[in-house]
């Protein structure tokens, strides 16, 4: 049941990925796919926000028309440099959850970048200026959308107290 | 602290799960680019993968047939092995019998045609046994006096003469041959006439004595019998000379070798005496 909320929930996010996409240019630069893997491995479990990082990484591979895996691949190493960050840092910190967005952002890129350089296709490096101002994006976008969890969580907790 | 602790196990799991999902999808990447030559990568790195383990399977089918071959199949190849050589065993002996078969039947044409040639009434023996002795002078033949065989009669081969009768029993006769110490016969140079004695000496070769210093006498020389000694019939070839030189005495010292192979000789003729009558020419085998 669980495993179906995360697929029903990655599905979802794709949708919203491209409907604002297609809508919205700038939501190009958006990467929602990554926000939910970060809120899961920040928030839920880190195991089910690699699972939710192959999902989403797959189904947008299958959406833009690349060959199935080249997101998958990137979206679950950065569901894992984002589980293992916050095991090792505080990411309380908004700054800290910045470096971790935009960097985890970047990471995926870059191994997709690279994969597409081992595996014999062609890759323009406007890919890589694309992908840091969505990194850059994605990061600050995912700094605000936690804090106002943090806050509401705050605000639900201390209601329950 | 406690919390650190708690997490380890999930951490572990973490990097465990992230490792085959990152496989996972290289490998679904793989499944869909085509290198140039129309070939997948994915079947690429499978081939890539799986050529060491074939190799390995390879090199290990390989090695066990080269056992198969060199050493246990070696256990139905030693029974064959072992059948061949018994079959070459067999065809060996075969072959000699066949050989010696063809060597008789060789002997017994002599014989044949040397009783054509000689016109005497005789009978065909055959060499039943010797003395044990590599000198032996004296052999057994099957023939004695039921077959009409008596003492003092010639006995020959296809070469010439072997010697004579000396004991006869109803089956068969002992024959004491020319080279025996004993013996002795009538002869002469085949070109001279030259009448001699030829003495057995217990040796191979025999003795050929009364035969004048005067005579010319070479080495090849042939000697046959004089008909003198009222045993052998006259004209029938016994030896040759290998030996000749001037004795001490009137007579030259001379020594003849015999035609007939006194080892060998396996069939003999027996002169019953007289000739063939003209119904008689038929073959006559031992």
């Amino acid at each position: 049941m669980k495993y179906l909320f995360l697929a029903i929930s990655s599905i979802l996010m794709i949708a919203a990925q491209m409907v604002a996409g297609s809508n919205f240019f700038l939501f190009n630069f958006l990467d929602f796919s990554l926000l939910l893997i970060a809120y899961w491995a920040l928030y839920r479990n880190r195991i089910q926000a690699l699972f939710v990082g192959s999902l989403t990484g797959v189904l947008l591979d299958a959406v833009i028309g690349w060959p199935l895996g080249y997101n998958g691949f990137g979206k679950t190493l950065a569901a894992y440099v984002i589980g293992q960050t916050a095991k090792h840092f505080n990411v309380e910190e908004g700054w800290i959850r910045f470096v971790l967005l935009a960097g985890s952002s970047c990471v995926s890129s870059f191994s997709i970048f690279l994969l597409f350089a081992l595996l014999q296709r062609g890759a323009s490096p406007v890919f890589l200026g694309a992908s840091l101002a969505q990194a850059l994006i994605t990061g600050l976008v995912g700094v605000l959308l936690f804090a106002a969890h943090d806050s509401y969580q705050h605000a639900h907790s201390g209601k329950a107290s | 602290m406690s919390l650190e602790v708690a997490r380890r196990p999930r951490e572990a799991r973490a990097t465990l799960v992230v490792l085959p999902l990152l496989v996972l999808h290289l490998i679904l990447i793989s499944i869909q680019i085509e290198d140039p030559g129309g070939t997948t990568l994915f079947r690429k790195g499978v081939l890539i993968a799986v050529t060491p383990f074939l190799n390995g399977s390879a090199a290990v089918v390989r090695g066990a047939a080269h056992l198969w071959r060199n050493y246990l199949w070696l256990v139905g190849a030693r029974a064959e092995n072992e059948l061949l050589n018994e079959t070459v065993r067999r065809l060996k002996l075969r072959d000699q019998s066949l050989r010696q078969m063809q060597d008789e039947n060789e002997r017994l044409r002599r014989l044949l045609s040397f009783r054509e040639q000689s016109g005497l009434r005789t009978i065909g023996a055959r060499v039943v046994g010797r003395v044990p002795n590599f000198l032996s002078n004296v052999m057994y033949i099957d023939r004695g006096l039921a077959d009409g065989v008596a003492v003092d009669m010639p006995v020959l081969s296809g070469e010439g003469v072997v010697g004579r009768t000396v004991v006869v029993s109803p089956h068969q006769s002992q024959v004491q041959l020319i080279t025996n110490s004993d013996a002795s016969l009538g002869v002469m140079l085949a070109v001279s006439h030259s009448p001699g004695v030829l003495s057995g000496t217990g040796g191979i070769e025999l003795r050929l004595d009364y035969i004048n210093n005067t005579e010319k006498v070479a080495a090849g020389d042939v000697v046959v019998t004089s008909g003198l000694d009222s045993v052998f019939p006259k004209g029938i070839p016994v030896g040759q000379v290998v030996k000749s030189q001037k004795g001490k005495t009137v007579f030259r010292d001379i020594q003849v070798r015999p035609f007939a192979g006194m080892l060998r000789s396996e069939e003999v003729l027996v002169v019953l005496g007289g000739t063939m009558s003209p119904g008689e020419g038929g073959p006559q085998g031992p």
